[in-house]
């Protein structure tokens, strides 16, 4: 199928007609913007996996049960549902407060944050991994700048506003994230030619 | 040359957030400023690597999503 020409609306509509395939891309066109959606709010990667499962699913059952009415509109409809889906869980999260490692980490979010797909490309990913550890490890203000700019594609001027700071102060955190970034990848000798894209 | 732009300006040239004219301006500057043009270039590349980190969720995050909706297709004969 090809997803550059079907709108969000055709491919809903064909999915209702019994179309698997169209709920296929529209799940790959918005799986990134879900989960970081999520992951901003909860901070948690594994919690997030399982809240942007919750999302779809929640998504499947309204469309097939016909209540959609907001045809042209799926992809603020999906992410309304997965940022409610992670503030409620916020809010229990408060009530029911998680245990935490001495380095602050979930205890039970040890895991890998994303499958290799394959063997041979695990060069790339240990580097991968590598560049989002150094994520994580930003300030919170400059590590949601980085997610809210480069994977929710957010201008500084709708992240000013989100983050109700000036365009300027959001441009600032960027720029100190950036430089940030790039100490890190310096001291562990992570460079852009020679690893991400090993000849 | 005056310089007429900030470094924030610098940031919003690489995200492509600056109109036509203040590319004129920050090209010409670049062209001009070694320093800056080094820092353009340490800035760029950064977030050139940034691209090739994905913030997905797993494939068997996927597949169940997958999964539950093809056991939902009433279209579908099981």
């Amino acid at each position: 199928m090809n997803n550059i020409e079907l709108s969000d609306s055709k491919l809903v509509s064909l999915y209702i007609k019994g179309n698997e395939e169209s709920f296929e891309v529209l799940l790959n066109r918005y799986k990134s913007k879900v989960f970081t959606n999520i992951y901003l709010i909860v901070k948690d990667t594994y919690i997030a996996e399982d809240l942007t499962q919750d999302t779809f699913i929640k998504a499947i059952k309204t469309l097939r049960s016909g209540r959609y009415n907001e045809e042209g509109k799926f992809k603020p409809w999906v992410l309304r549902i997965a940022h409610n889906l992670a503030i409620d869980h916020f809010r229990r999260k408060k009530r029911y407060p998680t245990i935490v490692m001495e380095d602050g980490s979930n205890v039970f979010n040890t895991l890998e944050f994303s499958e290799a797909p394959y063997e041979n490309f695990q060069v790339q990913e240990d580097t991968k991994k590598k560049l989002r550890s150094f994520i994580e490890e930003l300030p919170e203000n400059q590590r949601e700048v980085i997610l809210m700019r480069h994977y929710q594609e957010m201008s500084f001027q709708d992240i000013a506003e989100s983050t109700d700071v000036s365009i300027n102060t959001a441009l600032g955190r960027m720029r100190y994230a950036l430089i940030n970034l790039r100490k890190k990848m310096k001291q562990h000798k992570i460079a852009y030619d020679s690893n991400i894209y090993p000849t | 040359m005056i310089q007429t732009f900030t470094q924030l300006d610098l940031i919003r040239f690489i995200y492509n957030e600056t109109t036509t004219e203040q590319n004129r301006d920050i090209e010409l500057a670049l062209l001009c400023n070694n320093e800056l043009m080094e820092e353009y270039k340490s800035l760029k590349s950064t977030v050139a690597t940034l691209s090739e980190v994905s913030y997905t969720p797993s494939n068997s995050t996927l597949e169940n999503i997958l999964n539950y909706s093809k056991s939902t297709n009433l279209h579908t004969a099981h």
